[in-house]
């Protein structure tokens, strides 16, 4: 699975992911990003490309989000299409992790907390 | 009060027309300079404002409704008083026009006052006499003008007074359109021609497969035409619950009984106000797939055959209800099939008249509707104005103008939603995208008003979920197991069916998932649970288990 990252001033930002994230792909997704946040402790997913997540896709992100924050940063996500949105609500992860609307102001945040 | 001052107050009340505006003017016409300088003289001198002519033609230039009264002299070059005093009083009536005259010619002063002149004098000229008319003819003069005003006040509460009635006549009093209509689909659509009109229709939903139209037309126009309206569906209303209620059987009271109840009640009240309407009540009965109508003196329905593209009209046989000597009614059943229209009218359709004073007509109308019955009854009614409109060329019709279109639904046949779906796959995650694609074909084939894309991708997520959970707990990750999936779709809802022969499926060791984002697993099942609407897990005797879960289908309009 090739996943895009960028790094905006130490923040990693992922921009493609998987239209599909599911139990079909989900071990292999989370083994990516476990690469990729090596480099940072801070990260931002950017959803727009995900059509569909099942509950295993939910837990993926799930498990990304302890890493992270076992590393003393965080995960945000932006962007998320409104039928993946309301499976993330459904599993109540909308109270553990961060949604915005756009990149930038998920980028905006680390900033404002900091 | 001494007598000049008294003479003086009552002169200034006749020195205005109105309260805030200059002294009264008046128009001196006379081709005689000497003439004119001496009645100018003489009623400036009384506070008067002078304005001078020398012709009739001078004359009409200088005339608006700011002059008071007007002096004219018969005799002048360039259109004599005469011609003048008949233009004045075909532009100006309000306007009293005194008429100068010299002593022999009195008899065409006389000719001049059948003209419709205030008065004449004669010269040489008695001052006092000549002010004592000018005075009387500026009295006329403010209180025609204070007639006027009040008229037009009267005419502006009158209009308001339309207003709020056709305000009322358009919320309250025209039927609403019934809601959750079974079968048929309903248009309606009235245009008063004096703001508020004698047309009126209602729709009762009598049962389940039976719904009544009343179509009618009062005589005359205006207020007295829409009171009486409600007045008659009111009694229909009334007469339908009564007679429902009192038969206490199955049957309902028909068309027939129904208006005569109503005429009973109402002919003697309408025979004292000498009125009568026109009417259609009409009973579609989808069930039997027939329409019993009665029709009184109405317009004759057009019925559209969708079966042969024709249309045949509609006619009863009785007389307009209020109409004395009336016994009895007589109903006509007509049968019909889906697809059919019928369309009810007001004699304003089809007496709708061009420029050329050629009506628009039953047989114009009827064309009309055969070529558009293809349309929604609604738009088939904005359609028929249109075409109306375009043929008078006025958007103004003379006569009111109403229209209901009543169309037979064609069913959209039960074999479309009842369709059964099967595969077969192998216990492998990689297959989770072809069981949402199966899912995707099943939903599309119901359509995007019983399943919308979103509810298409929630089947999916719970179809994936069940899947999962098969290949991980039920197989244990062993691949190659089978996993069987039937789908059955109806109208009301979608049933999904996984088979498999693996581990029966356990629900008190199953995981309870913890929102707290301490652990990544078992929320599958929650999402089964909150997204599908009923959910059953079994296994037989042969080791088959079953996860089986429906969808139901909400019908949106």
């Amino acid at each position: 699975m090739k996943l895009l990252t960028e790094n905006i001033d130490g923040i990693v930002v992922i921009s493609s992911l998987p239209k599909v994230l599911d139990a079909s792909n989900a071990m292999e997704f989370k083994e990516g990003v476990f690469k990729i946040i090596e480099q940072s402790s801070q990260a931002v997913f950017d959803m727009s490309a995900v059509q569909f997540i099942d509950s295993a896709g939910c837990g993926s992100l799930i498990t990304t989000l302890r890493r992270l924050k076992e590393a003393g940063g965080t995960l945000k996500l932006c962007d998320v299409p409104k039928q993946v949105r309301s499976v993330l609500e459904l599993v109540r992860m909308h109270k553990i992790i961060d949604i915005y609307n756009t990149r930038e102001e998920a980028l905006r945040s680390f900033t404002v907390e900091h | 009060m001494s007598k000049i001052a008294e003479n003086h107050s009552k002169k200034t009340v006749e020195l205005f027309l109105d309260d805030e505006k200059a002294p009264v003017t008046i128009l001196v016409v006379d081709d005689s300079r000497v003439v004119r300088t001496y009645l100018q003289s003489h009623l400036q001198k009384e506070g008067y404002q002078v304005i001078e002519a020398k012709n009739g033609k001078e004359a009409i230039e200088l005339l608006s409704d700011d002059i008071g009264i007007i002096l004219l002299d018969l005799w002048m070059p360039e259109m004599d008083g005469m011609s003048c005093l008949r233009y004045i009083r075909e532009n100006f009536p309000d306007i009293p026009t005194i008429m100068l005259t010299v002593s022999n010619e009195v008899s065409n002063a006389v000719e001049a006052m059948k003209y419709g002149a205030f008065d004449y004098v004669t010269k040489p000229f008695n001052p006092s006499e000549l002010l004592a008319l000018v005075q009387q003819a500026i009295r006329t003069r403010i209180q025609a003008r204070r007639l006027r005003r009040m008229e037009d006040e009267l005419l502006k509460a009158r209009e308001h007074e339309i207003t709020i009635a056709s305000r009322i006549q358009q919320t309250l009093l025209l039927g609403g359109r019934p809601k959750n209509l079974k079968g048929m689909k309903i248009g309606d659509l009235t245009i008063a021609s004096k703001k508020i009109d004698g047309d009126f229709y209602d729709f009762f939903m009598v049962n389940d497969t039976c719904l009544d139209v009343i179509v009618g037309d009062v005589m005359g126009k205006g207020i007295p035409a829409a009171l009486m309206g409600a007045a008659a569906k009111q009694h229909f209303m009334g007469a339908l619950f009564r007679m429902a209620r009192v038969s206490e059987a199955e049957e309902l009271p028909s068309p027939e009984e129904i208006v005569s109840e109503v005429h009973e009640e109402m002919i003697g009240r309408m025979n004292e106000l000498e009125t009568f309407f026109t009417l259609c009540y009409a009973r579609f009965d989808t069930a039997r797939k027939l329409v019993s109508y009665v029709d009184c003196g109405h317009m004759r329905t057009i019925h559209y055959h969708s079966d042969t593209g024709t249309c045949t009209l509609l006619q009863g046989v009785d007389m307009p209800l209020g109409f004395p000597g009336q016994k009895g009614f007589k109903q006509v059943l007509v049968p019909f099939t889906d697809g059919d229209l019928f369309f009810f009218y007001s004699d304003g359709l089809t007496e709708a008249k061009n420029p050329k004073c050629e009506f628009y007509g039953e047989k114009r109308l009827t064309d009309f509707v055969r070529g558009h019955a293809f349309l929604e009854p609604q738009d088939l009614c904005r359609a028929a104005w249109k075409d109306i409109v375009e043929f008078s060329q006025t958007e103004s019709f003379s006569d009111d103008f109403t229209c209901v279109a009543v169309k037979i639904e064609i069913p959209e046949p039960e074999e479309r939603y009842n369709q059964e779906w099967k595969l077969e796959v192998p216990s492998d995650l990689g297959e989770l995208g072809r069981v949402r694609s199966l899912i995707r074909d099943m939903c599309k084939g119901l359509g995007s008003n019983l399943v919308d894309d979103e509810k298409i991708k929630m089947i999916q997520i719970v179809a994936t979920e069940i899947m999962t959970n098969i290949i991980k707990h039920a197989y244990q990750g062993k691949p190659g197991e089978t996993i069987a999936i039937e789908g059955k779709t109806s109208r009301d809802e979608i049933i999904l069916y996984f088979y498999d022969w693996g581990i029966e499926f356990d629900f008190a060791s199953a995981p309870k998932p913890v929102f707290d984002g301490s652990r990544e697993d078992g929320f599958g099942l929650h999402i089964i649970a909150h997204t599908a609407d009923y959910v059953r897990y079994s296994r037989d005797s042969s080791g088959k288990n079953c996860a089986c879960v429906t969808f139901f289908l909400q019908r949106r309009e």
